[in-house]
């Protein structure tokens, strides 16, 4: 089972950025984020702490499209209200890694997640930030990902800073009484980081990626490696085997690489999938 | 003790035209939908919605034209993609809104609940790192601390004239159970001049006595009580049904079509009645299903923390 997609590939190294200190929370959206989570849950952090809806100690879940949430509270061992929660998770430095994705991001770390255009008359109004804001700026880890890499999405200058992170630099982030990790950029093509006042570099280089093309394809300054980044870590066979069978088997981390038509037809599958397993395990319990 | 049981025809009448409305649940998860085709029903006009993580809910109620105003962290369709009409009513510039961050939009609520003009959030690091902080300086502004350190972004008070939850059960006093999610319903209860709760079912007052740790509103803070089963349909209620994935699909499909496809789809809500939407939607095999998503929802092996 050598063979893996762009998307498992980033599943697992997000996976890798989690520990068992502080709190992961589901964010709003994050389908290939979730699975990381997951993933890390039942490979090397299986005590990794983690909040998704009003779950909180929640165990790893399939990620079923409509299942998921129902998932979460089964084996969970406390519930709160959002505001307990992310009080005392995202204010208070207890958060350890939540991966957020957004339509733009630039050099300084800002996202985009309210308009493309004019903010009082925009060309696309996109969602808004809900805790993303907030978990940049705080968390341990800023971890952004991106179902692509291009001059549109890593972007000189986002249209709108919804959010982003300061100071970068660790010492001034401790003096701050914030916590002192960097910022990293998980794309199909590369993982960015940057710690410092200088702007981001290459971490690593996925497959086939080149840092010509990385450059190329990215609207704000890199810092030029003097050598060959090294090669972000395939997935191993017991990570495509849990998130094949166990964590995603509808597929859903798929939905960060698709838009419009492509999304439509693709989410209808799923549901349609997940739907006929209900139909079966009734008509099994009624014939039974 | 006034009779805080009312049934659902009666919500418009307790929602004026103009009314600053807040609506619980959050994602896919919750939202007060009996509550939403309700007031579509009943026709309002100009309300100043506030959600915090709105779907189909604001969506929809935006579609009807009911909505004057809109204070929001999220609106989205999330897989189905961005909501058509929110889409639609900002682009144009017709529908002003007020998009806060999520947690200082919490903050903001947390301080009408507890009476106060204003709440700290330095949450956001100073200098602030979102620039919805200007864009909104009627909500947002700083003090300066006086106890010596650098000066403070506070947020205001965000206050509902009506809340509208759903819970899963509920007494005729009020007192509100939830087992599965419910978002901040419990600080929306507490920051509203008025809390009118929906529920899948009333229970007598010992039933809720039995499990007193799942009451998250209790009764002082409660006005109204709506019996409305299958009131967050097609949006979840745990443990009772999950998100109805081909219902909110069919909706996305609706609404990104607008148009006739979408006034014929707010005439059909508007002219049946909440027992009719159920007649037409949820046939007793579509329950099972809803429930047996539920019950199909997977644990994967591994510790729980």
């Amino acid at each position: 089972m050598s063979e893996f997609t762009i998307a498992e590939l980033m599943v697992c190294r997000i996976a890798a950025e989690m520990e068992e200190r502080g709190v992961t929370v589901l964010g709003s959206f994050t389908p290939l984020a979730y699975a990381s989570y997951m993933l890390a849950k039942r490979t090397h952090t299986p005590d990794a702490y983690m909040i998704g809806y009003n779950a909180l100690g929640m165990p790893p879940v399939e990620l079923a499209f409509m299942g998921a949430e129902a998932a979460a509270y089964k084996a969970s061992t406390a519930r709160w209200g959002f505001l307990a929660a992310v009080n005392v998770v995202h204010l208070a430095n207890r958060g350890n890694v939540e991966a957020v994705s957004s339509a733009q991001i630039d050099g300084s770390g800002s996202i985009n997640l309210s308009v493309i255009g004019d903010y009082a008359k925009p060309k696309v109004r996109l969602p808004g930030g809900i805790g993303a804001p907030e978990v940049v700026q705080n968390y341990r880890t800023m971890l952004a990902y991106f179902g692509r890499h291009d001059r549109r999405v890593l972007t000189e200058k986002v249209d709108f800073a919804t959010g982003g992170r300061w100071p970068i630099d660790p010492r001034e982030r401790a003096q701050r009484g914030l916590q002192d990790g960097p910022t990293k950029i998980i794309t199909p093509m590369c993982v960015l980081i940057r710690d410092s006042p200088e702007p981001f570099r290459i971490e690593s280089l996925h497959g086939g990626a080149t840092v010509d093309e990385v450059i190329a394809s990215t609207g704000f300054e890199l810092v030029v490696p003097a050598d060959t980044p090294p090669q972000t870590p395939a997935p191993t066979p017991e990570q495509l085997s849990l998130l094949r069978s166990e964590i995603d088997p509808f597929g859903t981390i798929q939905f960060d690489f698709m838009s419009g038509r492509e999304r439509v037809d693709y989410l209808a599958e799923v549901i349609e999938r997940e739907w006929q397993r209900a139909v079966d395990a009734l008509d099994d319990r009624g014939s039974a | 003790m006034p009779q805080k049981i009312v049934p659902l025809d009666d919500l418009g009448d307790l929602v004026p035209d103009g009314a600053t409305v807040a609506l619980g649940g959050a994602w896919f998860c919750n939202h007060p939908m009996a509550a939403v085709r309700q007031l579509i029903r009943a026709r309002r006009r100009d309300l100043h919605l506030i959600t915090l993580i709105g779907s189909i809910d604001a969506d929809l109620l935006l579609a009807a034209g009911a909505v004057g105003r809109l204070t929001f962290s999220m609106v989205t369709l999330e897989a189905f993609g961005l909501a058509p009409n929110f889409r639609r009513q900002v682009e144009s510039g017709q529908l002003p809104i007020t998009e806060l961050t999520g947690l200082s939009m919490e903050a903001g609520l947390e301080a009408a609940g507890r009476n106060m003009p204003f709440m700290p959030f330095p949450g956001l690091g100073n200098p602030v790192t979102s620039a919805l902080v200007d864009q909104n300086p009627h909500i947002y502004s700083y003090v300066s601390d006086p106890f010596g350190g650098e000066d403070v972004l506070v947020v205001k008070a965000i206050r509902p004239d009506i809340a509208i939850v759903h819970a899963l059960r509920a007494d005729r006093h009020g007192n509100a159970q939830f087992d599965g999610t419910y978002g901040m319903d419990d600080e929306l209860a507490k920051s509203a001049k008025v809390v009118i709760v929906t529920c899948e079912e009333i229970v007598p007052t010992d039933v809720i006595a039995e499990n007193p740790h799942m009451t998250k509103i209790p009764a002082f803070l409660v006005d109204h009580v709506i019996e409305a089963p299958f009131g967050a349909h097609p949006t979840s209620h745990i443990p009772r049904y999950t998100i109805d994935g081909p219902v909110l699909q069919e909706y996305a499909k609706v609404v990104t079509a607008g148009g006739e496809d979408q006034a014929a789809y707010l005439e059909q809500l508007a002219s049946e009645s909440e027992e009719g939407y159920r007649t037409r939607v949820l046939p007793e095999r579509r329950r099972e299903i809803l429930l047996e998503l539920v019950r199909q929802g997977r644990v994967l092996a591994g510790a729980t923390s």
